[in-house]
């Protein structure tokens, strides 16, 4: 049985590669025994298309996937909009494993798609959670690429209620690579704090405007706040990153760090370390496989729906995805229903502050306060 | 049943103790905590996913029962607040013939929906409140009722459903200690602890037998304009006149067994009664917790709203659609057919 990754390999390599290498390694895995349906033992398949973070060609790659008699897509949610349909004509699950856009998900009218990654709608609800009591005047910077798009929908929806928290709010160029101009404005309006949800170079670009002109604001991301790419670009002013604050889905669960640390041993022995390109105390960064994990775990999900649907079509195995739990590879529960298509619920949204190149979880938030420090370096 | 008292026979501590009176024998008293039958709760109960530590829930639920003319359950909802305590993630499966499930107002987070079971996921920061609203399958949810309701005309009869017959054993036994057991047992439930297990020192062989078990039941409400405060337990109670229904139900505690003196009798007599005390106890949890609690040893609160109601009008049967002929139509019809018989048999008859 086939399982396509659709996933934007060219343009976003490091998340295209991690989505990939999580969804192989549950195959292989699940392949070590088997899937036994009607008397035939089945194995998973795993293909790869590049969506290069083109919606046209997500589409495009979903018809192929279909033609494939994919009996289920991975996808990092470009281009969903549309490719699902194509989906939903054949039946084929979709596992978005990146993408938080409240739309993207509807049991309703999109009863083949499913998510296992935090949701915009959460992290938005989480941050506003999270800084209003905090008396910060937030500045909320979004890029124009579709996943800033997105935040800023999230974030007016989240802030609604407490506009007396917003100093400003505006939209940030993605392609810019000076952002001093918008931060300037931001400043003048007499914002305390950045919120910026935008792709990494955004928030570099954000960071690199605010720090070189010496204006030391607290800075809040989504998750992509935790991308390598970020930390890269600012490898030159380690301390510039040194603050920032990213809302992003929690790595461990209550049995602490040990279902976590043992997915992380065996992506590595598997593929490898992801270095980040940068040191902490004269170690190296290596990058914790979070979308690797969702992935992963979407994988697994799909073969215990496979095993109690008892069937290789489709369609029956979407409708058994919403009757099954697994073990996430952090020690969670992952589960879907008919009612919630989301694999990460919006409670298990936590935050974590850089210093000195790595993140900790914060002490001020009742969850991140009982989280662990994962060890990121080598 | 008689292999469950076997069983409990076989399972007795037979060990000799210092304290009691010489060749009596301890033996454990049937558990106020085993349920009798597998439902209720509902769907085999509730579980809660095990990550190192346990969340402490107390569970209250509302059974709404939609009754029709004859006092048949026509829909059956329950509400269940779920009062979560303990820092940490939980996810909980309930067990129901579940249709459709909502969040009731209150709620802190959305209840999902399986084909069996309702689902909650989420992280409690200390204390959250889950408040389900289940729409249930008639079929599969009203067996497991307290009370059925028959409505003939002029009168309205309430049967006690609670019942079961279960094994337990007999025995000559030593009274002090029966004595001091069911004072703890009416102690604790007074409190709304937790009732434990106990046991009773034996002086001859224990053998089989059996108990029909019933748990009383409150009963509060209107039939029709007459007012009803009362226990119905394993008779049935008649009650003449009708009108809508309007009744609460909610299992009782076994007052009587618990408190009744005990005076002058037997040690074989109060081993059966502290028996039945403890089987009641067990049969009132089940129906003290129609949808499982997560937590096992959590409190558990159900009450049972009966109401007449109308059954919903089945959707408008369609016509379908059949265009008229009129009856040149029909008469031309059967002229073509009759034509086209007789040009066949001229052909057969030449051929």
């Amino acid at each position: 049985m086939t399982i396509v990754v659709n996933a934007p390999f060219s343009r976003s390599p490091y998340l295209g590669r991690t989505i990939e290498n999580g969804a192989r390694l549950a195959a292989s895995e699940v392949n070590a025994g088997g899937i036994p349906i009607a008397g035939t033992t089945y194995d998973l398949r795993v293909v790869t298309m590049d969506t290069a973070l083109s919606p046209a060609r997500a589409v495009v790659n979903m018809r192929r996937a279909v033609a494939k008699h994919a009996v289920a897509v991975v996808d990092e949610g470009t281009g969903i909009d549309a490719s699902w349909r194509v989906a939903r004509s054949a039946g084929v699950p979709v596992g978005v494993v990146f993408e938080g856009g409240r739309e993207i998900i509807d049991p309703e009218t999109r009863p083949n798609v499913f998510r296992i990654a935090p949701t915009d709608h959460g992290v938005a609800f989480r941050l506003a959670e999270y800084l209003v009591p905090k008396r910060l005047r937030l500045a909320l910077l979004h890029d124009d690429s579709d996943y800033g798009a997105a935040g800023e929908q999230a974030l007016t929806s989240a802030f609604s209620q407490n506009r007396s928290s917003v100093a400003i709010d505006e939209t940030l160029p993605s392609d810019a690579l000076d952002l001093g101009p918008q931060v300037l404005r931001a400043r003048r309006a007499h914002a305390t704090g950045l919120l910026v949800w935008g792709r990494p170079a955004t928030i570099a670009a954000v960071l690199t405007a605010a720090r070189s002109s010496g204006w030391n604001v607290p800075v809040f991301t989504p998750p992509a706040g935790s991308d390598p790419f970020i930390r890269q670009q600012l490898a030159d002013h380690p301390q510039w990153v040194d603050g920032v604050t990213f809302a992003g889905g929690r790595l461990t669960a209550e049995v602490g760090t040990g279902p976590y640390l043992g997915f992380e041993h065996k992506y590595e022995s598997s593929f490898g370390v992801d270095r980040v390109g940068v040191e902490s105390g004269g170690r190296p960064v290596i990058a914790p496989p979070e979308s690797a994990m969702y992935a992963y775990d979407f994988v697994n999900l799909l073969a215990a729906a496979l095993l109690k649907a008892g069937s290789t079509e489709p369609a029956k195995v979407t409708a058994t995805l919403n009757e099954v739990t697994t073990e996430g590879a952090n020690g969670d529960q992952r589960a879907f229903n008919r009612h919630n298509h989301e694999g990460v619920v919006d409670d298990d949204i936590y935050f974590a502050r850089f210093q000195d190149m790595i993140y900790a979880p914060v002490k001020d938030d009742p969850l991140s306060a009982t989280l662990p420090t994962l060890p990121q370096t080598q | 049943m008689r292999r469950i008292a076997l069983a409990m026979l076989a399972g007795l501590t037979v060990a000799a103790s210092a304290h009691a009176a010489p060749r009596a024998n301890y033996v454990s008293l049937p558990s106020p905590l085993a349920p009798l039958s597998a439902s209720p709760p509902l769907s085999g109960g509730a579980t809660a996913a095990a990550e190192g530590f346990r969340h402490r829930i107390a569970a209250k639920t509302r059974v709404d029962v939609a009754l029709d003319r004859t006092g048949a359950p026509f829909a059956v909802t329950a509400t269940q607040r779920l009062d979560v305590r303990v820092l940490g993630d939980y996810f909980f499966t309930i067990g129901a013939p579940v249709l459709d499930v909502q969040a009731a107002p209150g709620s802190a987070s959305s209840p999902g929906l399986r084909s069996a079971s309702i689902l909650w996921a989420g992280f409690n920061p200390g204390r959250r409140t889950l408040i389900a609203r289940a729409t249930l399958a008639p079929a599969a949810s009203a067996p497991s009722l307290p009370l059925r309701i028959e409505v003939t005309r002029g009168r309205v009869k309430l049967v006690n459903t609670t019942g079961v017959t279960t094994g337990s054993y007999t025995a000559d036994a030593l009274v002090p200690p029966l004595l001091r057991y069911l004072a703890e047992l009416q102690r604790q439930v007074a409190r709304g602890e937790t009732p434990t297990s106990g046991g009773a020192y034996v002086t001859s062989k224990p053998t089989s037998t059996t108990l029909r078990i019933v748990v009383p039941l409150r009963v509060t409400g209107t039939v029709g304009t007459r007012t009803v405060n009362t226990v119905v337990d394993g008779n049935a109670l008649i009650l003449r006149g009708g009108g809508p229904i309007r009744l609460t139900v909610t299992a009782a505690v076994p007052q009587q067994l618990l408190s009744d003196p005990a005076a002058g009798q037997s040690g074989r007599r109060l081993l059966e009664r502290a028996s039945r005390a403890t089987l009641t106890l067990a049969r009132m949890r089940q129906y003290q917790t129609f949808l499982g609690n997560p937590d096992p040893t959590g409190a558990n609160e159900t009450t049972y709203a009966y109401r007449s109601a109308s059954r919903p009008a089945p959707p408008a049967a369609t016509i379908p659609y059949s265009p008229q002929r009129d009856w040149t139509t029909t008469i031309a019809v059967v002229i073509g057919l009759l034509a086209a018989a007789a040009g066949a048999a001229a052909l057969w008859a030449r051929s």
